[in-house]
Parts: C-alpha cells; sequence; structure tokens
C-alpha cells in the first residue's frame, strides 16, 4: 500500500453460523492475498489460542491488514476483523462490527439459515454495515445453494442474487468474495483533518510492546511520539508505535490514519488502562466527544470458582484480570465458601462463555479449578418490603425472611427441522416452558418461540436439546424478564455437615429428581474413606434423598520388594497429590472433582 | 555401626509368569556367565567403601536364583565371604523355584553357606499353578521341602498368593493348611497385586479373569491371619509369618530403614541415608550402568519412610527412636489425627510404639496418609 487513499480500505468482518466455515474462509482469503505463504498455513490461522482451535470456534476477535489488487487493477488494503460466532459472545461481535463498513455473513449451502445466523445479521444491520451474504460448502452432496440463496431473500430480505457461491475448504469461489468486498462493501468516509477518534476495539498485553490497543481510527490520524489521552479516563501516554496486524505479527507504520485498522502501542503498563470500548484521542488537539462506547452487558450466569489448591488464590486472582481486561463481559468478585475456602463470585453470559473462561484459566495460566454449579440471578422479595438479587444459594436469606421469589425467564428462539418438533416441544414442557408461537419458515423448518426460565436452560438444555434433535435444531435466547415463581435452596449434607458449595436454587417441582440426581453423582464422586459417609440431600432440614459411601476396606501394597521401595513412595506421592485436591467438608474428604461432578448430566 | 544386608539380584527365568512385573528375563542363558562376572565385580568394586562393615544377612533374590549353575551361587558367596566381614551368624537366603531343584544342588547351596531357602510355592493347588503360569506343581513344592530338610535347611519359608483370579476362600483354605502340613518355619503371604502391562492385567481388562471383589479378599487375608496362628506362625508384618525367633531378618532391614545395599540389575539400596538403584534392564546393567537416581534423602522424607515402612511391621513404629531420630515427637505433632484413628479402631499407641491393628493393617495406605502432613 504505497499511499494512504481512504477510498481504497474496505474494513470488513465475516459472520456466520457456528461451523458454517467462517475461519476456513478466513483462511483461504488470506492465503489468496499474500500474507501468508501456503507453507505458513495452519488451520484456522486467526485462531491463535489452543481453544479455539480444539474447538473449532472463534473466540477474541482478531484484526488483519491485507492488501489486493483487484480486477480493476487497483491495490486495496483489506482489513479482516474476525468474530465469534456463538450466541455467548455477542458482545464480542459488537465491538468488531463497530469497526467496519461491511459484513460478509456466510451461510452453509446445506444448513442454511440458523438461529445465530439471524442473531448476527441482525447487529450488523444495528450497526449499519453493509452485508455481502456468501453461500458456502457448495461442494457438499447435500448442498443446495439455490434454496439456500432464496432463504437468505425470504428470511432476512438481503439482495442475495448473484452473491459469491464458493467452497472455501477446496479454496473456490475466494477471488468472488474479494471481488464483491471491494465493489460493494463501502469505503471508510472518515475525517483526516478532524481531532483523532481511535475506538478501542480490543486490547492485551504484549512482553515487548506493554498493553496494546487494536483500534479503528475514525478520525485525525497518530503517529510516533505523539501524546495520547484516553477519553474515558484522561490518562496520557505517549505513543511509542503504530502499525498494523499481519496474521502472525505486526508491521509497524509510521501512522495510523482515518479509515485505518491497526494497533497503538504506548509503553502502556497496566492493561487495566486500556477499556474497549473506550475512545483515545490526542492530548495536544483533543476531540470534542468520545465515539458512542459499547452496551454494558450484563451477566446472565454466575459460579464459584476456586483454586483447587487453596494457595493459588492470587494466581486466579491475576489471571481473572488479566482475563477481563479484553473481556468485558466477564465480572468477578471475592467470596469465601466453608467448603471452598478463598475464590471468586465469577459472572458470564451464558454456559458457553462460563466453560471458555474456566478452560482458558486451566490451560493459559496453568491453573486448577474448582467450579461451584452456575446460578442465576435470583429475585428475592422480603417479608420487609426490600428486595435482593441473589446469585449464590448460600446467599439466600431465611425462609421465614422470604416473601417470594422471582426468577429470570428467557425469549427462546428454536429453529429446527419439523420432525423434532414434537420432540422439542416435550423439552420445553419440561423444562417449565410456556409456548408462545411456531412459524413455519421453508424447507420443512419451524421456528418455535418460547418462555423458558433460565435456571433450566443453564442447567442442561443444550445436551437434551442436541441429543434429542441428532443435532440439527439451533437454539438462541435472550433476557425477558422476572417471573414469580415457587423456588426452593436444595442443600447437600456429607456426614451430616451442610457443603455450602454444594447447595443449589431450584423449582420446588424439581428438587426431588435433583436431588437424588446430586446425591447419587456426589456418591460415585467420593473415594471410600476410612469411615461410612452419609450423602443427604435436603430441603429446609427435610432430608428428600440419601446414599452411602461405603469405607475402605483394602488399601495396602501387599509387596515392597527386595528394598524397592519406590512403587510405595509413588503411591504415597499420588496420593499424597490427591489428597491436596481434596477439601475438607467437616469430617469428609471431598475431591475438587465432586464439585463438579454435580453439573454433569446424565 | 549396624550390620549391612546384602541383596544380589539374579534376573533369570526359565519363563515369566503371568502376574509377574519384575526384572526378570527367561531365554537370557547366553548371558548367564557375562551376568554373574559383572555381578562379582560390582561387588568387589564396592569393597573399599565397605571397609570392614559386617555383612549381616545376604538375600539372593530374583528372578529365579536356582534356575543358574549352582558353581554360579558357589563363586558368589565365595566371593562375599573373601570380600567382606561375613557375622559368624549370617542369615543367607536364597529364592528357589520348586520346578527347578535337584537334592544334589541344595546341598552343595547349603554347603557354600546358603541357610535359609525362601520357595516360591504362590498355591498348593495345581489348578490355579497353571493359570498363573508357574512352572511347577503343588507336589514339586511338597517333594522341594522335603529334599531342603535332607539337604540340611532348617530354615524354609514358602510364598504364597491369595485374591487369585477363580480362587474361592476354600481353595485358600486348602492352600493354607497344606502349606501349614509342610512345617516351613516361615510363611509370606501376598495378596495378588495386578500390574499394568502384565498378561493377568490383560485377562483382567477383557473379563478373561475375574478376581475376587475387596470383600472377599479381606477375608481371605482375615483366613490367612486366624489358620497361621492358630499353627504356631506369629504376623511380623502385613504379609509376612514366623515361628518364634524365624523373621527374616533381612526383610526387616528394609522395613526398619537399616542399611542395605543391592547388587546386580534392578537392585535397590539404602546406604548412609542416601538411595540409589541399578538398571532395571539387564542390557543396560551388562553394559555397566550402576547406581542410578542417587539420591540424599531430606530429613522430612526420611520422617515419612519411616512412617510407610515401620508400620508395616506388627510391632509399630518405634516413637522413642523416631524422637531420637528426628527430634520430633509423633504422638505430640499427630495427636488430633491419631484419636481420630484409634477411635476408628484402625490404630493405637501403646508402650511407645505406634500400631495399626488388623483393620488398620488392611488400609495401611490411608491410615499412613491420614498421618503425614
Amino acid at each position: 500500500m504505497p499511499n494512504y487513499d481512504q477510498s481504497r480500505i474496505r474494513n470488513f468482518c465475516i459472520i456466520a453460523h457456528i461451523d458454517h466455515g467462517k475461519s476456513t474462509l478466513a483462511d483461504r482469503i488470506l492465503e489468496r492475498t499474500g500474507v501468508m505463504q501456503l507453507r505458513d498455513m495452519t488451520d484456522q490461522v486467526l485462531d491463535s489460542m489452543e481453544l479455539e482451535r480444539e474447538r473449532g470456534i472463534t473466540i477474541k476477535s482478531k484484526a488483519v491488514r491485507m492488501t489486493y489488487t483487484a480486477r480493476d487493477g487497483q491495490v486495496y488494503e483489506l482489513n479482516l476483523i474476525d468474530t465469534p460466532g456463538h450466541v455467548d459472545f455477542t458482545y464480542e461481535v459488537s465491538r468488531a462490527l463497530a469497526a467496519c463498513e461491511g459484513a460478509v455473513l456466510v451461510v452453509d449451502a446445506s444448513q442454511g439459515i440458523e438461529a445465530q445466523t439471524l442473531a448476527n445479521v441482525y447487529m450488523a444491520l444495528e450497526h449499519d454495515l453493509e452485508i455481502r451474504p456468501v453461500i458456502n460448502k457448495i461442494d457438499l452432496p447435500s448442498a443446495d445453494p439455490d434454496g439456500v440463496r432464496q432463504q437468505i431473500e425470504d428470511e432476512i430480505g438481503l439482495d442475495a442474487e448473484g452473491c459469491p457461491l464458493i467452497s472455501a475448504k477446496q479454496g473456490v469461489g475466494i477471488d468472488d468474495v474479494l471481488e464483491d468486498i471491494v465493489a460493494k462493501v463501502p469505503a471508510p468516509q472518515d475525517d483526516l483533518d478532524a481531532p483523532l477518534q481511535a475506538l478501542i476495539f480490543d486490547s492485551y498485553y504484549d512482553n515487548y510492546r506493554g498493553a496494546i490497543s487494536s483500534v479503528r481510527l475514525k478520525g485525525g490520524s497518530v503517529r510516533v511520539g505523539d501524546r495520547i489521552r484516553m477519553m474515558s479516563s484522561g490518562r496520557e501516554f505517549d505513543v511509542t508505535e503504530v502499525g498494523a496486524y499481519l496474521p502472525l505479527g505486526y508491521a509497524p507504520k509510521e501512522a495510523l490514519r482515518a479509515g485505518e485498522v491497526g494497533y497503538i502501542a504506548a509503553s502502556i503498563k497496566d492493561i487495566a488502562d486500556i477499556h474497549v470500548g473506550d475512545t483515545i484521542t490526542r492530548a495536544d488537539k483533543p476531540a470534542a466527544a468520545p465515539l458512542p462506547g459499547y452496551k454494558p452487558v450484563l451477566p446472565m450466569v454466575y459460579c464459584g470458582i476456586y483454586p483447587a489448591d487453596g494457595g493459588d488464590y492470587e494466581g486466579l486472582r491475576d489471571a481473572l484480570e488479566k482475563l477481563r481486561l479484553n473481556d468485558a463481559a466477564l465480572s468477578f468478585e471475592p467470596e469465601t465458601s466453608v467448603a471452598l475456602g478463598y475464590g471468586f463470585r465469577c459472572g458470564f453470559l451464558g454456559l458457553l462463555h462460563m466453560e471458555i473462561i474456566q478452560e482458558r484459566l486451566e490451560r493459559e495460566f496453568d491453573l486448577d479449578l474448582v467450579t461451584t454449579a452456575p446460578s442465576v440471578v435470583y429475585r428475592v422479595v422480603k417479608t420487609d418490603g426490600s428486595v435482593v438479587s441473589i446469585d449464590n444459594p448460600t446467599n439466600l436469606p431465611p425462609v421465614q425472611e422470604i416473601s417470594w421469589m422471582e426468577e429470570p425467564f428467557v425469549d427462546a428462539q428454536v429453529i429446527t427441522p419439523q420432525e423434532y418438533v414434537g420432540a422439542i416441544m416435550e423439552l420445553c414442557q419440561d423444562k417449565r416452558g410456556t409456548f408462545r408461537d411456531m412459524k413455519y419458515i421453508d424447507g420443512g423448518r419451524v421456528v418455535l418461540s418460547y418462555d423458558l426460565p433460565l435456571n433450566e436452560v443453564i442447567y442442561d438444555f443444550f445436551d437434551q436439546l442436541k441429543s434429542r434433535t441428532r443435532g440439527y435444531a439451533s437454539f438462541d435466547y435472550e433476557l425477558k424478564g422476572y417471573v414469580r415463581s415457587d423456588l426452593v435452596k436444595l442443600d447437600m449434607l456429607l456426614n451430616g455437615e451442610q457443603c455450602d458449595a454444594l447447595s443449589i436454587i431450584v423449582h420446588k417441582d424439581r428438587a426431588y429428581a435433583r436431588g437424588r440426581s446430586i446425591a447419587e453423582k456426589l456418591k460415585d464422586a467420593i473415594p471410600r474413606q476410612l469411615f461410612e459417609i452419609p450423602i443427604q440431600a435436603a430441603i429446609g432440614g427435610k432430608v428428600i434423598a440419601r446414599e452411602t459411601v461405603k469405607a475402605l476396606r483394602k488399601d495396602v501394597l501387599a509387596k515392597c520388594y527386595g528394598g524397592d521401595i519406590t512403587r510405595k513412595k509413588k503411591l504415597l506421592e499420588k496420593q499424597k497429590e490427591g489428597k491436596k485436591r481434596m477439601r475438607q467438608v467437616g469430617s469428609v474428604q471431598v475431591p475438587s472433582e465432586a464439585f463438579m461432578a454435580v453439573l454433569k448430566m446424565d | 555401626m549396624s550390620a549391612l544386608a546384602l541383596y544380589v539380584h539374579i534376573p533369570f527365568c526359565r519363563s515369566k509368569c503371568a502376574y509377574c512385573d519384575f526384572a526378570s528375563y527367561p531365554h537370557r542363558e547366553a548371558d548367564w556367565t557375562r551376568y554373574f562376572a559383572a555381578l562379582r565385580a560390582e561387588w568387589r568394586s564396592w569393597l573399599p567403601e565397605l571397609a570392614d562393615r559386617e555383612v549381616g544377612t545376604v538375600f539372593l533374590g530374583g528372578g529365579t536364583p536356582s534356575l543358574v549353575p549352582v558353581e554360579r551361587i558357589e563363586e558368589l558367596l565365595a566371593d562375599v565371604r573373601a570380600g567382606a566381614r561375613l557375622a559368624p551368624d549370617a542369615e543367607i537366603t536364597m529364592e528357589a523355584n520348586p520346578g527347578t531343584l535337584t537334592l544334589e544342588q541344595l546341598r552343595r547351596c547349603r554347603a557354600a553357606g546358603v541357610n535359609r531357602l525362601s520357595l516360591g510355592a504362590q498355591a498348593l493347588d495345581d489348578r490355579l499353578l497353571r493359570r498363573l503360569g508357574r512352572i511347577h506343581t503343588a507336589d514339586e513344592v511338597r517333594a522341594a521341602v522335603w529334599m531342603a530338610r535332607q539337604a540340611g535347611f532348617d530354615d524354609v519359608s514358602l510364598d504364597l498368593m491369595y485374591a487369585l483370579p477363580g480362587q474361592s476362600c476354600e481353595d485358600w483354605r486348602r492352600t493354607l493348611d497344606a502349606a501349614v502340613a509342610l512345617v516351613p518355619e516361615h510363611i509370606s503371604a501376598y495378596s495378588l497385586i495386578v500390574e499394568p502391562g502384565t498378561p493377568m492385567a490383560d485377562w483382567v481388562a477383557l473379563g478373561r479373569a475375574v478376581l475376587p471383589d475387596e470383600d472377599e479378599a479381606i477375608a481371605m487375608q482375615r483366613e490367612a491371619i486366624e489358620r497361621l496362628e492358630r499353627a504356631g506362625y506369629a504376623r511380623y508384618e502385613i504379609s509376612n509369618f514366623a515361628r518364634p525367633g524365624r523373621m527374616c531378618r533381612h526383610n526387616l532391614v528394609y522395613w526398619q530403614r537399616g542399611d542395605y545395599l543391592g547388587i546386580g540389575c534392578a537392585a535397590h539400596s539404602l546406604l548412609g541415608g542416601v538411595r540409589f538403584e541399578n538398571p532395571r534392564g539387564l542390557d543396560e546393567y551388562l553394559s555397566g550402568a550402576r547406581r542410578l537416581n542417587a539420591h540424599r534423602l531430606s530429613r522430612a522424607e526420611a520422617m515419612e519412610e519411616t512412617l510407610m515402612l515401620s508400620t508395616r511391621l506388627c510391632c509399630g513404629m518405634d516413637l522413642r527412636a523416631y524422637r531420637a531420630a528426628f527430634g520430633v515427637d509423633f504422638f505430640e505433632t499427630h495427636r488430633a489425627a491419631l484419636d481420630r484413628l484409634a477411635a476408628l479402631g484402625l490404630a493405637r499407641v501403646e508402650d511407645g510404639f505406634l500400631r495399626l491393628t488388623r483393620e488398620g493393617m488392611e488400609v495401611q495406605n490411608a491410615v499412613v496418609l491420614e498421618l503425614i502432613d
């Protein structure tokens, strides 16, 4: 890119339902534009997090600059901002969209439109993006590009006539996508002469450069040596480096200008000084107002996260702080549990978000964690008329102080092939859902709308939906509001001692079944000890289920052969290690895994 | 300085038993001579370090020491005698497979100084012996004991195994009674441990061998204790029983953490607070590797080992000796756990010793774990 020319910049993202081939298309585009040599290519280049590759999903947004010589002979600067596809990461998507003018909508030629396709499209429309549909996986035998094209026109109202038909996997049609972007995605129209306004859409820490902001310049320019100001905090820094991203590194430049996407490094030691959604301006010539930020997001699901080794509390806090820096949707505050010691109450957007955070903590920070059962936020109206929000069952006021309780409901949409409608209705019924609406869309598919209690959704709804529809149904939900409900606190007692970390709030009609199932799981998860351990599930002191862990009978090495005691020592070391992972609940040793075993469904 | 215990590993077998994961090598007859030369050289290399340290016990273990030509044993023991000061009352044990013995061979071993014979009987039940892959029959065990007596052995031990696949409590009773009928001085009764990588482990995994459950295994262990004690064999360690004065002095050294030197492949040593071992592989040993993983035990490790090993013994852990060695009063530092264990009937402190009860010994690992900080 020899000269700065805003009319030749295209900032775009790719949006898709999970598994429709977004990351593969991104890989092909990188290859085609030559930023990645074929030999450097691994699958899902942009998904550098180990976790992302394993799960085949994109979690954090990333931005890459490419140059592309189009059929009109002009050289264009393409900025691809990668976005996550799952509903839990809507917030991340929204951040990425704010940096773009256009979005490539990837739709699977055999699956067609699914719940997250719609959710992403609506979000892109909210950001006034030019949406360019692309039909992928046309190489599959079950591909129906014409049907899907019709569906895009009918259900989303996009003009899909002549949209690129591609196979990202086989590298077919990639040029068509690039040409379409160049031709149809508008160039940015930002004012180079205005005061600097750089929207921070991501941040992270680099060992050499310090804390780095990923930015989209909506006005003005920034260069090395400039003094910049964070508009929310007023804190100022000197710019040490600016540039664009390559898939596997940095391309420093002397300046970033209006319309461009790139990074700013300014010897910022503490990543907490960078707030995603904030606007960076220049100290000497500040902008009058910041760009509109992001909607703050409210966590919907909470759980306790504790270090498996009690000594790791500080490490866990540092790790959570690092993750929160570029994941504003994650919230946490310290809490203590009698059984688990010191840890944190963490809030998440949904179950997948929770799982991803847990896995990132374990992998990226090498932490060993104990997690308690996820809980939603309940509203408790007390007899004195006050209202409290409860995200941890342990904090529920005594029964006699409670007037009534309310639980959050979601507005849920399930898109499914017609033959599973019965199974889904049964499932929603089981989950205390209220049927609202059923619409036929096309090709024998149906959109079912239900009001569902969120605490049932976070229990095993996804798993059940998947197994009952053999993975064919897709699901999306948003918070609707609070509804008065007959809820009780279910406690678990081990050898007569209540274990706070195992308490849950549950609908009265579900309490018996849940109590029995948790008792059974604990029975399998708690190893036999030197004495017999009764496990009881109780509501308000009344026992509703009971299991027993029998006392250990035989645990001894028969022989220490020929003075070789290494085996015996190894066994002892292993047992000592295991003991470290045990939590003391009264007289009972409970392995960390037991706290999580109760979360696992049958 | 206390006497040294010397262990010599002879890693040769005619065939490998189904449960065996020891360092033992069938079909290596071609290496026997070379191995014994290496063994004797290793012994000689120790002599300067041992100076005139008295050797109190010698144990020729395997493998199958009785498989090799008796000349090898004679030469070896002659070397031991020539190099070190052997105590006048030294206990010299040789392990033997009942299927490999002749009277002549036993006479020569006895003449060479072997005064204790440990016979790997395992079961007095031909059906079970075949299953285990043993190369001998029950009658050969009887013949071996008779020959040992003829050869002048007045200290004979039988190794037995229980909790075998397909073994009933009744089968085990019969083996115990048959063993007692042979009037050995000492009996070891080991619960089978299925080791990963052995044919036995595969059989169990495939369901071709079904192990007795935990309750049955415990019942068999209790059966052994009762029958043997009634017959005059006192239990002195988790798996070991002896007539008065016939405990295996060599093995006691391991449990009491005395000094022992192991030579030969896979042999382990504890000398002056340092643990080390020879390579497990025969070829590595033959190519000269020695004294691997030398590790000076920390005070904490020594304390843990003391607890772990001495609580295997019926006489228990000597609390006064513990305080003398480590400067801490175990009873005081572990009072809460000891009270808990006493209340559960698993351990008690009496006459200055920490002893596990019969029930405590059945779960010795878990009890030790309770007592480790």
